[in-house]
């Protein structure tokens, strides 16, 4: 498991590429996607997740639609198009980082 | 799969833990159940299951602040929730526009109160802060205690301030001045009357730095009959002239250069010179005598000069310098310790430059000061209005929480936080405040004349400056915080689950606070209404007060000098003309700011080296008609007549002059010596100059009623001088003045003709009182007005609340009286309470201020009574209009709905 101090800045940058990646996404699919990709190591809590897909959606990135499943009410995330746009800059930003986070820890990244 | 039951489980579970706002709560519930069905899949049992998860999410608290974050995070655009509170804060105030402008009316009034006495206060601490050097100017003062007269005064020895500046390290500049009265100034032909005039040295602009435009400041005021003026003379006299070089000629006679023209100086300065007179054309002024104080000295310290230091070398310099003098002119074995065992004092001291305009009232200052325990009375007053003002806002806002519960409570069970409430009654009355305070800035506008022309200051709205607007914003914010933070604390606090089942407590009966507040406004205006009473009363005391003379009826024609050699004619002529029932031409009057002059005299035949022989005595050059002019009383003996050749060397004293006296066996005849003049300013040992005493006049008051009366002896004048004062019978003032006016043009061509009543005069003695007397009258009138307000408002509040219980009242046979008395009486009360508490907070209050008056009215406990039932009136009648109107109403009306 990885820090929660760690993912803080990168949250956003998580969902937006699970996103897109998937299309269509609610947000148990979401921490459960996640921790597949992660194998584990990152386990998005509900008390992130939930506050960040709403800012995104309330800046306009995210859109949402809704399915009502027998009592239950499903709430789907997708892309907006500046959403998809912004997701290429975010990742790009995210491995200059990396590359930058090598040179000052003096490490040798693949 | 879940079951429904465990869909319905989950659901009540989570609404029951507070997950309630929509769009999250919806989505929690399939988060948990997609979670809770990943986990049963792997075998877990339902509810162990849902524990599991819920633990993950921090059960009811993790959940509650997930809730809490989500809605934050909605919230990124704060300008939108702004404009949602405005929107909503302006809805509710149009829709109460009664109470918003009672709101208003109060605090735009208190507001422009506080504003225009904020300018005030400003403006009085600002005075003499614009000199260059203000921190290191310095002047003397000196206190001296001798044969039975005390002053504290600025005079000094003509010598000292050379001595200072040449004697003392820490001295870099000495300046003196002396004031000789006003001028009149002409350039060719036609006189002008000049007040603002004064005799100095040349350093004068070495130690205040005022600016100087023309000549040069080193040299000017260097040479006899030089003087400097200020440009405002320039341009008076010399209009698109280049005044320097010019000349001017002072009183006909004094031919005077012009060497300098400063800038005029500000008005928020202790002094407001426009000629200086070089001291160098004046001989007294190089007299070496250190027992004669005439000159005001002020001194320029070194940078970093200590001042206590410098001051504690005075009283050396006063055994040095003082006492060898003193000791020569008085004889006998006069020693210092024989002075001080006596109980005389003689003792200099420094005082700041900053200190003169507030906390300064001595014996020759240029221009009457300022008193700081006004400035703080001032402020603290005005500090009271605002409160009143922001308190009305309160228990309206409070009082009104009835009609609002139902708002908080659906607003609540919508989502919204405590926080969120606050804010949205924050910024109804920040907006209230807001409204106010541009109100406030227009009324402040319009009462700004009227404030000066009381106050004599001329004070004007800074809207060039950019802190006004600072400060106004920050007063309205602060404004608007002050009287809505505790209705915001109070309104959110409600449950919703009480309110929305109507449990709230309403109207009068909850508000313990309330009650206070309403308290807290009587009491304050209570004590102002006692106030305004007391200073009224004092001043009407003063007005009225047996003086000794009679202040009536006097006309004082002054610089009679002008006439030259047509003084006497003058005065015959119109005495003549049978208008004027006497005259009298003297300097000396029964006003302050005339002429004084005290010397010591003693019993002749008794020692003069003995201390307590000698009084320290008023010496008034008079004339024959002096005493009956003035109407003053002659109590044993008689007035100097004519038919007494003898008369020159006659006196009349007072009645104080004979306590200090100590004649032994009959007055009237006895003899009153003291040293005779030596031809040079000074007192010749060898010469004793013996006074007959003829009559002795009864007490009259010739300074403030603040004063005792002092000892006062009156002799004739050897050559008659200064103004002449008519005594006339005539009811028609404007045919007298018009007389003499007419006179004086044709016997003093080209002068002014200047002239006062010796009562005006009179009053101008308690113009600081008259001033603090209708200061305070305003100032307690607006206080009761908005204390009022906000008491209608609360009336028509309450019996809005009981609309119902009136009607019930009424049906069952209530008369209109018994109601009105019903809805008056709690309110009544609290004004009552209000009454008890100001009534010693006044009596303090009054014995303070009238402890500086000698002569005092006796405030009974009328007074106290008199204000008491006139707040109470005043109270009521506001109150019955509302409870009048409340109880006449139909109750067919009030009760028909439901």
């Amino acid at each position: 498991m990885h820090s929660p101090e760690l993912l803080k800045g990168t949250l956003q940058t998580i969902l937006l590429k699970v996103l897109k990646d998937h299309g269509k996404m609610y947000g148990y699919e979401i921490t459960q996607r996640v921790k597949e990709l992660s194998d584990g190591h990152i386990l998005l809590t509900e008390g992130a997740l939930y506050p960040s897909l709403h800012k995104l959606d309330a800046e306009g990135l995210l859109k949402t639609e809704t399915v009502m499943m027998g009592k239950r009410v499903r709430k789907y995330y997708t892309l907006t198009p500046e959403g998809k746009s912004l997701v290429k800059e975010r990742v790009s930003e995210f491995v200059e980082f990396i590359r930058t986070m090598g040179n000052v820890l003096q490490i040798e990244l693949n | 799969m879940l079951t429904n039951d465990h869909i319905d489980y989950i659901i009540k579970d989570l609404n029951y833990r507070g997950i309630v706002v929509e769009g999250i709560q919806d989505e929690l519930i399939d988060h948990i159940c997609s979670a809770v069905e990943t986990e049963m899949a792997g075998g877990s049992r339902f509810i162990d299951a849902y524990h599991h998860i819920l633990k993950s999410f921090g059960h009811t608290a993790g959940l509650r602040e997930t809730q809490k974050q989500v809605i934050d995070s909605e919230n990124i655009k704060p300008k939108d929730m702004l404009k949602n509170y405005f929107t909503v804060a302006i809805r509710n105030l149009r829709k109460h526009s009664f109470y918003s402008f009672i709101n208003v009316a109060g605090l735009s009034i208190g507001l422009a109160i506080c504003f225009v006495i904020s300018l005030f206060v400003i403006n009085e601490i600002s005075y003499d802060k614009h000199f260059v050097n203000a921190d290191r100017i310095y002047r003397v003062k000196s206190e001296i205690k001798f044969g039975g007269n005390h002053s504290n005064m600025l005079y000094c020895p003509a010598v000292m301030a050379g001595t200072l500046a040449t004697e003392y390290a820490e001295v870099e500049a000495a300046v003196r001045f002396r004031e000789r009265g006003s001028y009149l100034v002409k350039r060719t032909i036609d006189n002008i009357k000049e007040d603002h005039v004064i005799w100095t040295d040349k350093d004068f602009f070495k130690v205040f730095g005022i600016p100087v435009i023309a000549g040069n400041a080193e040299t000017a005021l260097a040479e006899p009959n030089s003087i400097a003026i200020s440009e405002r003379m320039a341009e008076k006299y010399f209009p698109n002239e280049n005044a320097l070089g010019q000349t001017l000629i002072l009183d006909n006679e004094m031919n005077v250069k012009i060497t300098a023209i400063y800038k005029t100086l500000p008005t928020n300065t202790h002094f407001h010179f426009d000629i200086l007179i070089a001291l160098e054309g004046l001989e007294e002024a190089k007299r070496p005598v250190w027992y004669s104080n005439n000159f005001q000295t002020y001194l320029l310290l070194r940078t970093a000069a200590d001042s206590k230091k410098l001051e504690s070398k005075f009283p050396a310099l006063v055994v040095k310098r003082v006492m060898p003098q003193l000791a020569e002119v008085l004889g006998g074995d006069f020693t210092m310790e024989k002075f001080i065992a006596a109980g005389n004092k003689m003792e200099y001291t420094l005082q700041p430059l900053a200190d003169i305009h507030l906390k300064s009232s001595l014996q020759g200052e240029f221009e009457p000061n300022f008193d700081i325990a006004y400035v703080y009375l001032f402020l603290a007053v005005a500090l009271f209005i605002l409160i009143i003002a922001c308190i009305n806002f309160m228990n309206l806002s409070t009082a009104r929480s009835a009609n609002r519960a139902k708002e908080v409570g659906i607003r609540k069970v919508m989502g919204s936080f405590r926080s969120h409430l606050m804010r949205q009654f924050l910024i109804e009355s920040i907006l209230l405040s807001f409204i106010s305070i541009l109100f406030a800035l227009l009324i402040a506008y319009v009462l700004l004349p009227l404030f000066n022309e009381l106050s004599g200051r001329t004070l004007v709205i800074p809207f060039q400056q950019p802190a006004l607007y600072e400060i106004i914003i920050l007063a309205a914010l602060g404004v608007g915080f002050l009287a809505g933070i505790y209705p915001a604390f109070f309104l959110s606090a409600f449950k919703p689950v009480s309110v929305l089942k109507g449990h709230v407590a309403l109207g009068m009966k909850s508000g313990f606070i309330r009650s206070a507040l309403v308290v807290f406004q009587f009491t304050v205006s209570i004590f102002l209404v006692i106030g305004t009473m007391a200073v009224t009363q004092q001043l009407n005391y003063i007005q009225n007060k047996k003086l000794g003379f009679n202040k009536d009826q006097v006309l004082v024609i002054e610089d009679a000098y002008a006439l030259g050699r047509n003084r006497m004619p003058f005065k015959d002529e119109i005495m003549r003309s049978g208008k004027m029932e006497n005259a009298t031409m003297t300097g000396f009057l029964p006003v302050s700011g005339t002429w004084r002059s005290d010397n010591p005299w003693w019993v002749e035949g008794r020692d003069p080296a003995v201390q307590e022989n000698m009084v320290s005595i008023q010496n008034w050059r008079v004339d024959y008609d002096y005493i009956k002019t003035m109407g003053m009383n002659i109590k044993e003996g008689r007035d100097f007549s004519l038919d007494f050749p003898s008369d020159s060397s006659a006196v009349i004293i007072n009645e104080a002059a004979i306590k200090h006296f100590n004649f032994s066996g009959e007055i009237i005849g006895s003899k009153i010596a003291t040293f005779g003049d030596d031809g040079k300013g000074g007192p010749d040992r060898n010469k004793l100059n013996t006074l007959t005493v003829v009559g002795i006049v009864e007490n009259f008051h010739f300074e403030s009623l603040k004063q005792n009366v002092t000892p006062l002896m009156m002799e004739l004048s050897k050559q008659p001088e200064g103004p002449i004062s008519f005594r006339f019978q005539s009811q028609n003032t404007q045919e007298v003045i018009k007389l003499v006016e007419t006179k004086w043009k044709e016997m003093a061509p080209g002068q002014p003709f200047t002239y006062y009543f010796l009562d005006q005069r009179f009053g101008s003695m308690y113009a600081a009182e008259t001033q603090l007397g209708k200061i305070f009258g305003i100032f307690s009138v607006i206080a009761i007005l908005i204390a009022c307000l906000g008491l209608f408002a609360l009336t028509a509040f309450t019996a809005e609340q009981r609309m119902k219980e009136i009607g019930i009242r009424k049906v069952l046979g209530a008369s209109i009286s018994s109601i009105v008395m019903l809805l008056s009486k709690e309110l009544g009360k609290l004004v009552l309470i209000a009454f008890v508490l100001a009534a010693p907070l006044a009596w303090f209050g009054i014995n303070w201020w009238l402890k500086e008056y000698a002569y005092k009215t006796e405030i009974g406990v009328r007074l106290y009574l008199a204000a008491g039932i006139a707040a109470f009136i005043i109270a009521l009648t506001t109150m019955s209009f509302q409870s009048f109107k409340a109880a006449a109403s139909d109750p067919v009306k009030s009760l028909k709905s439901e």
